[in-house]
């Protein structure tokens, strides 16, 4: 058994694809609770503390769209109350705060996907679309801290000469934040050559180049990876046949738990919660060996 | 000349088509994920022409150069809230070497400034506003309008605006209702605050940086020979 | 057949008047360990990236580089790409990538390698490197010396028959510069790989060298065993600014004419020393520095967070009027924190710091840094912006007379219409300092002054301290550079855990430490205990033959 983190890239890529890919899809509020059930609990697992004090700023956002859209938007028949003689309806209120759960379930599959994807596997899939523009990417990466180190290095020096950018006037310090930037970008691309050198040194710009990378694809990736595809395919008949359709205007589709709903339900709760059970099993499975050693 | 043509093909047509092949096929509403679809295959061309290029190592690094400090340059104004020269800095390197260039280094400050602070839906639109802004800037440097401060100025407002207003499409997308013109509308209201201090930021970063760096970009041209051309 | 054989090779950089090589030629065996030296705008580096084809300059070439037989114009990319190692100046901007591992596998990524090779290429030169327990880590979290390594070792994963070195150890603290040397003579001794060496601190590359050339003015003017090479180069100037740069045994072998076999080593020296001379220990003079306390430290405390460990634990010391303190130690002691902290960049959570009989805190900014105290920073570009030197100091005052008196005190009035970035290490601190001295500074406080600097550079350098100190600014320095410090600094003191562990005269430190002190004293610490710089050594030296051929 692995860690959600030991899957190869490929296959950490498809399921987030999938699962956000659907969730931004699907609109049927039982899909829409699976969804975010899922993300709630995955990146929970995942980020722990991070996640909970991420939580804070998130309710107030879901009031704000659940109020915001019934005032721009007045469909729906099941009006509550008027305002400028504009109805504000039941619907268009489902609807805000429908909006705002997928919203919230895009935003919580992310950040689970920003911890399990690290710079190093984005990269490597990146690679196998533009290996160039990857190389890129994995260079600017390298910069930005060693140029965050060098702006420190620069306040420090310009401070110590009196020359300081975190006091006196709005223009003194966007004009001394501004002359930090101009010293940074002078050391950098002189420096750039030096750094181009020991890439030419190295062979840089011969014909050919491989790419290398520490991921290896082995069994149980291939296993996730086929399971993730399967699943994500039934969705996507599914959805050919219109099971997820439903409506908020002009007044709400009723649910009907018929096989096909059933079969759909089961089969997105079993992709969405993938990571929660691995995550799990994975959590029994070092107590197990923690008791035996 | 041939892969401005490709480009522009694809800004003006391409797009457009998938946008309504996409708009058809999964019936109205599922705007937020074409979009997003659009917005990457948007950059896909600029990443192919480099990738064909084989670009040599210090032209490489200058764009790797300008866009970590595009990423880094925010510390630089971590004393002044919401005022960042982001904007301005792809548009400048666009300026001085290019639409390619401009491209690349605003597309890949927006990927690393994603890949360091955290992914979200809104990585491809960033990856192509930005990258576009710094394409448009490119074509403008061609010409000689860029060296005096009234265009600047221009500048500097347009790309605010168009900054603010491509990234609230997908704030608007992302409501659910599809496009609405009244959203969209008064998302970009609410968002005027927001909007006037980039376009200021531009402003006045771009009056201040584009001599400067300019003039450093310049000296490497002559004495390093890079990005000759361009 | 030699590795690497040079014929009549001539440079000039274009517009250039004088040729940049002149007359080039020599032959460098396969295995060798070769030593390139020279001082500075000698043509060293030059020289050195032409034997790289990849980053030889563009200029007038005439003359033939051979390598393995075959001319380098004509060497296959692929092999001139992986069969001539090039290590460079600064560790951190020749990594490229943001991952130790992807860094170790770029070179073979370009040579078109596949997966299986570069796993196993890489993991045995991690392995030979001792890099394992870093392998996964990020290239930024790494320590100059470890990044330095990773360079070493991700041009050795191409397995070249040729390793160049430019100062690959001008950027590092001394215990990592003899890390890498280390591993450098490993890598010679065991795998047999040539090296050729361009170094300015010879102490400890000069023994293990089997060859030294000496470059000067373009132009080969020693190539032969470290010893002869010395000799020759005696011959060719006795004041030639090289000579300075020479290891202390050797130096000392020199100026007291003896002519016995030249000891290279310190071992080797002290047992020569021992032959020829009687033991002599002087009463040290222990003196208090005078003056008026400009500058007083009591009880600091300091850390970076709450949570933090205490960096800076109780520390006490004080400035005198004219006095030049030198602060020694090694790294994550506290030194650069401490500047931080009486430059009032940094605030203490617990003690005073006092200037001119105020405290710190109590000064406006304007007033601390406009007059009071000032600080040249480790890396000087940080404090260039313009694209003028003149610019740069005109940005500093607008008093024209002062602008003059520092150019005159700096020598730098030939530099004034230069580009900043087109000067040299050296004169780039130059400017910087004028910079700072443009403020006007009754303290100056220098950040590892010596770093990166060759012997020439340095002499000019401590001139420009004396006279300044000599009109009457105190100077605060921290440093790895023991010898500087021993030979120009009023008073030294040792910084050990977040404070001061010992602080006297040059003479009575280091005579009192047994490691950390200076390559002379280790040398004759038993004949003469008080003995510090080389100067003092001959001079003691000569006054005991003096004494003998009287006798």
């Amino acid at each position: 058994m692995k860690s959600l983190h030991d899957f190869h890239p490929l296959v950490i890529f498809s399921y987030f694809f999938a699962v956000i890919g659907l969730t931004m899809f699907y609109m049927h509020p039982i899909l829409l609770i699976i969804s975010f059930t899922g993300a709630t609990v995955t990146s929970f697992l995942l980020l722990k503390k991070s996640f909970l004090k991420s939580i804070k700023w998130l309710l107030p956002f879901m009031l704000v769209a659940a109020i915001l859209n019934p005032l721009l938007i007045h469909e729906g028949e099941t009006a509550i109350l008027y305002i400028n003689e504009q109805p504000i309806t039941v619907e268009a209120i489902v609807y805000g705060f429908a909006a705002s759960v997928m919203l919230i379930a895009i935003i919580f599959w992310f950040s689970a996907f920003n911890a399990v994807m690290t710079s190093d596997k984005f990269l490597y899939l990146f690679t196998k679309i533009s290996p160039a523009v990857a190389l890129l990417i994995s260079l600017t990466m390298r910069l930005v801290p060693l140029f965050g180190h060098q702006i420190k290095k620069i306040m420090y020096a310009q401070r110590a000469i009196g020359m300081d950018p975190s006091s006196g006037s709005v223009w003194h310090r966007i004009k001394a934040g501004t002359r930090i930037l101009s010293i940074l970008i002078s050391w950098a691309l002189e420096s750039a050559i030096e750094t181009a050198d020991s890439m030419k040194a190295r062979g840089y710009g011969l014909k050919g180049r491989s790419t290398f990378s520490l991921f290896r694809f082995d069994r149980l990736d291939g296993f996730a990876l086929s399971g993730i595809f399967i699943l994500f395919i039934i969705q996507l008949l599914c959805s050919y046949f219109g099971w997820n359709e439903f409506y908020y205007y002009p007044t709400f589709s009723p649910i009907v738990w018929n096989g096909p709903m059933i079969f759909m339900t089961i089969s997105y709760g079993i992709l969405v919660s993938l990571p929660i059970f691995i995550e799990v099993l994975e959590a029994f499975k070092w107590r197990s060996l923690k008791s035996i050693n | 000349m041939s892969k401005k043509v490709i480009s522009l093909i694809i800004f003006f047509v391409i797009i457009p088509i998938g946008i309504l092949i996409g708009a058809t096929l999964l019936e109205d509403g599922k705007y937020n994920l074409i979009s997003m679809f659009v917005m990457v295959f948007a950059c896909i061309p600029f990443f192919l022409s480099f990738e064909r290029r084989k670009p040599d190592a210090r032209e490489v690094l200058i764009i790797a150069v300008m866009s970590a400090i595009t990423v880094a340059g925010r510390a630089a104004f971590a004393f002044i809230p919401a005022f960042k020269p982001m904007t301005a800095l792809v548009a400048i390197t666009g300026f001085k070497l290019g639409p390619e260039a401009g491209f690349l280094t605003g597309a890949v400050s927006a990927v690393t400034s994603n890949i360091l602070f955290g992914q979200g839906p809104w990585t491809p639109f960033q990856m192509f506003t930005l990258g576009i802004l710094g394409y448009i800037a490119g074509l403008l440097g061609k010409t000689k309008w860029m060296e005096s401060k009234i265009s600047l100025l221009f500048y500097g407002i347009f790309s605010g605006i168009m900054y603010s207003m491509l990234m609230d499409i997908w704030t608007v997308l992302s409501l659910g209702n599809g496009f609405s013109w009244i959203v969209y509308g008064s998302k970009i209201i609410t968002a005027i605050p927001f909007t006037i201090t980039y376009m200021i930021s531009n402003v006045i970063f771009l009056w201040l940086l584009t001599k400067p760096i300019g003039d450093k970009l310049e000296r490497l041209k002559i004495k390093y020979g890079v990005m000759q051309t361009t | 057949m030699a590795l690497i054989e040079i014929n009549q090779l001539m440079f000039s950089y274009p517009l250039a008047t004088k040729p940049t090589l002149k007359n080039i030629s020599l032959e460098i065996e396969a295995g060798e360990f070769v030593v390139l030296c020279g001082t500075s705008g000698c043509g060293k580096s030059t020289l050195l990236k032409h034997l790289k084809r990849e980053l030889t300059p563009h200029g007038q070439t005439s003359g033939t580089i051979h390598f393995n037989g075959v001319a380098l114009q004509d060497l296959p990319q692929r092999e001139a790409a992986s069969q001539i190692g090039y290590v460079l100046q600064k560790p951190e901007l020749q990594i490229v990538t943001d991952k130790v591992w992807h860094e170790l596998s770029f070179g073979l990524e370009n040579l078109g390698y596949d997966s299986m090779t570069i796993r196993r290429r890489v993991a045995e030169m991690a392995s030979f490197f001792g890099i394992q327990t870093w392998f996964r880590k990020n290239t930024t979290d790494l320590s100059g010396g470890q990044k330095q390594l990773l360079n070493l070792a991700s041009i050795m994963v191409m397995q070249p028959q040729l390793l160049i070195l430019d100062e690959p150890t001008s950027q590092l603290d001394p215990i990592a510069a003899s890390e890498f040397i280390a591993t450098l003579q490993k890598l010679n001794k065991e795998l047999g790989l040539t090296i050729v060496l361009v170094e300015h601190r010879l102490e400890e590359v000069y023994p293990i060298a089997d060859r030294v050339i000496i470059l000067d003015a373009g132009e080969i003017i020693a190539n032969d065993t470290p010893i002869k090479a010395a000799t020759r180069l005696r011959h060719v100037d006795a004041h030639h600014p090289m000579l300075l740069g020479l290891p202390t045994p050797l130096r000392v072998h020199h100026a007291l004419k003896q002519s016995d076999e030249t000891p290279l080593t310190i071992r080797d020296g002290r047992t020569w020393l021992e032959k020829h001379y009687e033991k002599d220990h002087k009463q040290i003079q222990e003196a208090e520095p005078s003056g008026e306390v400009v500058l007083d430290v009591q009880d600091l405390w300091f850390r970076y967070d709450r949570h933090a460990e205490d960096l800076i634990r109780g520390l006490n010391f004080q400035l005198h009027q004219g006095e030049f303190l030198s602060i020694v130690g090694g790294n994550g002691t506290g030194k650069s924190t401490t500047l931080g902290l009486i430059t009032g960049l940094l605030k203490p959570h617990r003690g005073k710091v006092t200037i001119f009989n105020k405290l710190l805190k109590k000064y406006a900014k304007k007033e601390l840094y406009q007059g009071m105290i000032s600080m040249l920073p480790q890396d000087p570009t940080t404090l260039l912006v313009e694209k003028e030197v003149q610019l740069e100091l005109a940005m500093m005052s607008k008093d024209q007379t002062a602008i003059d008196r520092v150019i005159n005190l700096l020598q730098i009035r030939h530099l004034l219409a230069q580009h900043p970035y087109d000067l040299s290490g050296g004169e780039q601190q130059k400017v910087a300092l004028g910079k700072v001295l443009l403020k006007n500074p009754k303290i100056l406080v220098l950040d590892e002054p010596t770093k990166g600097l060759d012997g020439e550079s340095k002499q000019v350098l401590a001139r420009i301290l004396h006279d300044l100190q000599s009109q009457g600014t105190s100077i605060l320095m921290v440093t790895h550079d023991v010898e500087f410090s021993a030979e120009h600094a009023t008073s030294c003191a040792m910084f050990f855990d977040g404070e001061i562990v010992a602080k006297g005269t040059p003479a009575a430190f280091y005579s009192g430490n047994h490691f950390y002190t200076t390559a002379t004293n280790r040398m004759c610490r038993q004949l003469f205990e008080d003995v510090v710089t080389t100067e003092q050594l001959i001079a003691r030296c000569q006054s005991q033959q003096e004494v003998m051929t009287h006798v």
